[in-house]
């Protein structure tokens, strides 16, 4: 052997930091290495296994079933096997059942591809439908949301387009263009738009009272009762792996999570991993869920979040500087019960936002006290706009900083770089140093703040029709 | 290096460094260069020795007496203009005897720039260690830190002068990232998954790795030698003289009144919670973390996790932390100071 026969890439393959392949794809080659007892070349085996995987991995995991795509990894681990199979003592080394399932992939592999030359053009027609990545992009393929019957004129920020999950077929078919409650049963209703929520958990919250201020800190007289925003959160409770072996685990650790949200009435929904809606605060009351934050639409500065937003958590968790994804039965299910309830209180686009774009700290008068979804919200799938390429409130309107351990967990965002630009630009027009003006829009922010504990003097009630034209 | 007498084989006294008699068609070798000892693994898949030396090295003037001395000892030196250079383990007996301290040749992982016969002594000390390849091209896989702030470029040179001399010695060098060669001496049964920590002199090396494949790597410029300094400012010792301790009878599961020690404890106690806190601040910042359900096993190694109590203590301060996988097992390696070759050592075998 000589140097030549390493190239700076092999070379690499030992430093330098990779992302590591997908979990299924590793259940399988974990699973056939363990076969393999001599470490050298299992060390082979796994490194063999692993070139060029990317491609592949893109490949198989745009199959839909996971029974299927386990088989192909399978097949791929085997396949591996190949180079060390030709070798006499790497043999010895792995279990003699190991080779002999090698073999039988071997022939199952050669008898689909005489199966494939018989049935090519069927076969061609379902390699396009099924493996081809990038599908064409086509109006009709695109997802449409019907609209939602917003009184207001919203002016919805530009936004540049943000890469989501592309939803498949359920968006293709016909869309009724208004949600109505289509059936219902003791534990659950059924919408047309084929959302189910089930109800068995619903308990009754405080109830739904608040005023807003407007952007130049006039606490408005006006009460409001019903909801005008949509907060997505995630449970941040244990997640087991989305596979058969775990269902029960899958199942115990939900029904957990819910009897935790009724006692504490943490959300007004939840949404399972398997899709399912529960309500469980009422929508006409308040779920504890907000915390302390900010967020603004239009003219209207909004301080109580757990009143003048509804509270959604997907059984997800914030970890290791992201959300976990979540399952795309719970994508499905979230985006029917966000046009549901768009639909049902008149909610703006701009108005359904992540619990980790409004969480501040007014004690150290930082953003980002609670992170669920501080990033990764899939906005273009839901029919949203991007609200992370918009500034939040909480910087612009009132100074809030961030820490370094934030900017490490989160990283810097779009909107955040034109808050700050923005509050930079302001400084320096009025002369001041950014300190300064943050100062100012700190006390600010408390002066806002204890206005609104003193509140109701003076304040009009709004009735619920009225008030549900709001958006 | 004309004058370098290098025929002592010195290391023959460590651990049978060149008395490997294996198959010459599949013997390889792994090479931990660390800032404090040199170790290498040679062997085959099956069996392998190990050989060391100590990464240090002592300038004595010259005279025909002294280098006379030297030569009938056997000891590794080179002369270098009035001075003698005594390279390697030797180097701190000679120490002992010149009651002066011996130098390094690198420091906190690389070569050390302060150092200007840095990367000579190096090489002197490795051609103790690394015989000419017996056939052109032959595989040898050594350590290199994970890039850190402090080492910066310099990483860039340190690794580059060692290619260089082991290319000059037949070989064909691959850099194996030092906490990853912790993972495949130790980790082969878990598929050579999970975390690699080797403890230095110079430095301590993080790497998390999912079936080989390093997905997190990272350094701190921290190890025996911070803690040896730092307990000898405050105990007004010498390092040598805390390092001479420390390397014999400490004991961190004991209490003591010995105030040396009982700094050593202090600073080991800093130590881990410098690496524990880098370890979380990296996993939060990663984008690249295993998906994976099973528990992550920690294998500890080098000489600075060696003593008594060190792998209690590191334990029992990462599990107060929530880190966004399950820690499983947290063992000490079966050799601590040869885990590192030992792994270099599977890298050269496998792609031998």
């Amino acid at each position: 052997m000589n140097g030549g026969n390493h190239p700076s890439d092999v070379e690499h393959k030992y430093r330098a930091q990779r992302a590591p392949c997908n979990r299924e794809l590793a259940s399988e080659l974990a699973h056939i290495s363990a076969d393999i007892t001599d470490p050298v070349i299992k060390l082979k085996y796994l490194r063999g296994a692993m070139d060029g995987r990317a491609g592949y991995e893109r490949s198989v995991q745009q199959v839909p079933l996971a029974g299927v795509r386990r088989v192909l990894y399978r097949l791929r681990g085997l396949e591996a096997l190949d180079p060390l199979a030709s070798d006499a003592a790497a043999r010895a080394t792995i279990r003699p059942e190991t080779l002999i399932a090698r073999t039988k992939a071997r022939r199952m592999v050669s008898g689909t591809l005489a199966a494939g030359l018989l049935f090519m053009p069927a076969l061609l027609a379902g390699v396009v439908l099924t493996l081809d990545p990038k599908p064409a992009k086509t109006a009709a393929a695109k997802p449409q949301l019907p609209p939602a019957p917003v009184v207001r004129q919203v002016v919805a920020p530009e936004v540049p387009p943000t890469p989501a999950e592309p939803l498949e077929a359920d968006s293709l078919g016909v869309q009724p263009s208004t949600i109505w409650l289509a059936d219902r049963g003791p534990d659950w209703e059924l919408y047309s738009n084929g959302l189910r929520i089930e109800t068995a958990y619903t308990v009754e919250g405080e109830p739904r009272s608040y005023r807003v201020h407007d952007r130049n800190g006039v606490l408005q007289k006006s009460v409001f009762t019903r909801p005008v925003g949509i907060l997505f959160h995630t449970s941040e409770s244990d997640l087991w792996p989305l596979e058969a072996d775990y269902d029960k685990q899958i199942r115990r650790s939900s029904a957990g999570l819910l009897r935790y949200v009724r006692n504490t009435r943490a959300y007004n929904y939840v949404i399972d991993r398997y899709g399912r809606v529960y309500r469980i605060v009422d929508d006409e009351t308040r779920a504890s869920h907000a915390g302390h934050g900010v967020w603004a639409h239009g003219d209207e500065v909004y301080l109580d979040l757990n009143s003048a937003f509804l509270g959604v958590s997907f059984e997800s968790r914030w970890e290791g500087g992201r959300t976990l994804p979540i399952t795309r039965a719970q994508l499905i299910a979230g985006r029917n019960l966000t046009n549901y309830l768009r639909q049902r209180f008149a909610i703006a686009p701009e108005m359904c936002v992540t619990h980790g774009l409004t969480s501040v700290s007014p004690r150290q008068h930082l953003i980002g006290y609670h992170r669920d979804w501080a990033r990764g919200f899939p906005f273009e799938a839901f029919g949203l706009p991007d609200l992370y390429a918009q500034p939040p409130p909480s910087v612009t309107l009132f100074g809030f900083g961030y820490d370094d351990e934030y900017l490490r967990a989160v990283g810097p965002w779009t909107g955040l770089t034109a808050a700050n630009e923005a509050l930079a630009r302001e400084a320096k027009a009025r002369s001041i140093s950014v300190t300064a003006l943050r100062a100012e829009r700190r006390a600010a922010y408390q002066l806002w703040v204890n206005q609104l504990r003193g509140k109701n003097a003076g304040a009009v009630e709004i009735p619920a029709q009225q008030a549900n034209k709001r958006g | 290096m004309d004058d370098r007498n290098d025929t002592g084989a010195e290391s023959s006294n460590e651990a049978g460094a060149g008395s490997y008699s294996g198959n010459a068609a599949t013997t390889r070798i792994g090479l931990d260069v660390g800032t404090s000892k040199i170790v290498t693994a040679r062997g085959d898949s099956k069996r392998s020795e190990s050989a060391s030396q100590l990464n240090a090295f002592l300038a004595v003037p010259y005279t025909a007496l002294a280098q006379s001395t030297l030569q009938q000892q056997g000891i590794p030196y080179y002369r270098e203009g009035d001075e003698l250079i005594v390279y390697g383990s030797a180097s701190e007996k000679f120490a002992h005897m010149f009651n002066a301290e011996s130098r390094r040749p690198m420091a906190k992982g690389i070569l050390n720039s302060r150092e200007p016969s840095a990367a000579h002594v190096l090489e002197a000390i490795l051609s103790t260690l690394v015989p000419p390849a017996r056939q052109s091209g032959e595989v040898i896989a050594f350590s290199v830190p994970a890039a850190s702030a402090e080492t910066g470029a310099d990483l860039t040179y340190h690794e580059e002068t060692l290619k260089r001399y082991l290319k000059g010695r037949g070989y064909t060098p691959l850099a194996v990232n030092e906490g990853l060669a912790v993972v495949l001496a130790e980790l082969a049964d878990e598929s050579f998954t999970g975390i690699g920590i080797s403890c230095g002199g110079g430095m301590c090396n993080v790497a998390m790795s999912y079936l080989s494949i390093p997905s997190l790597a990272f350094s701190i410029a921290q190890g025996g030698d911070f803690i040896d300094a730092a307990v000898g400012s405050v105990v007004h010792e010498s390092a040598t003289r805390v390092k001479a301790i420390k390397e014999d009878d400490l004991d961190l599961t004991r209490s003591t009144d010995d105030k040396i020690r009982k700094a050593l404890h202090i600073y080991y106690d800093k130590l881990i919670e410098s690496l524990v806190d880098e370890l979380h601040r990296a996993v939060g910042r990663s984008q690249k973390l295993p998906r994976t359900d099973k528990p992550l096993p920690i294998v500890l190694a080098g000489g600075t996790a060696m003593p008594v109590g060190f792998r209690d203590r590191f334990e029992q301060t990462l599990r107060k932390r929530t880190l966004p996988f399950e820690v499983g097992d947290v063992r000490l390696a079966k050799d601590p100071l040869t885990a590192t070759a030992r792994g270099a050592l599977v890298a050269a075998l496998a792609e031998g």
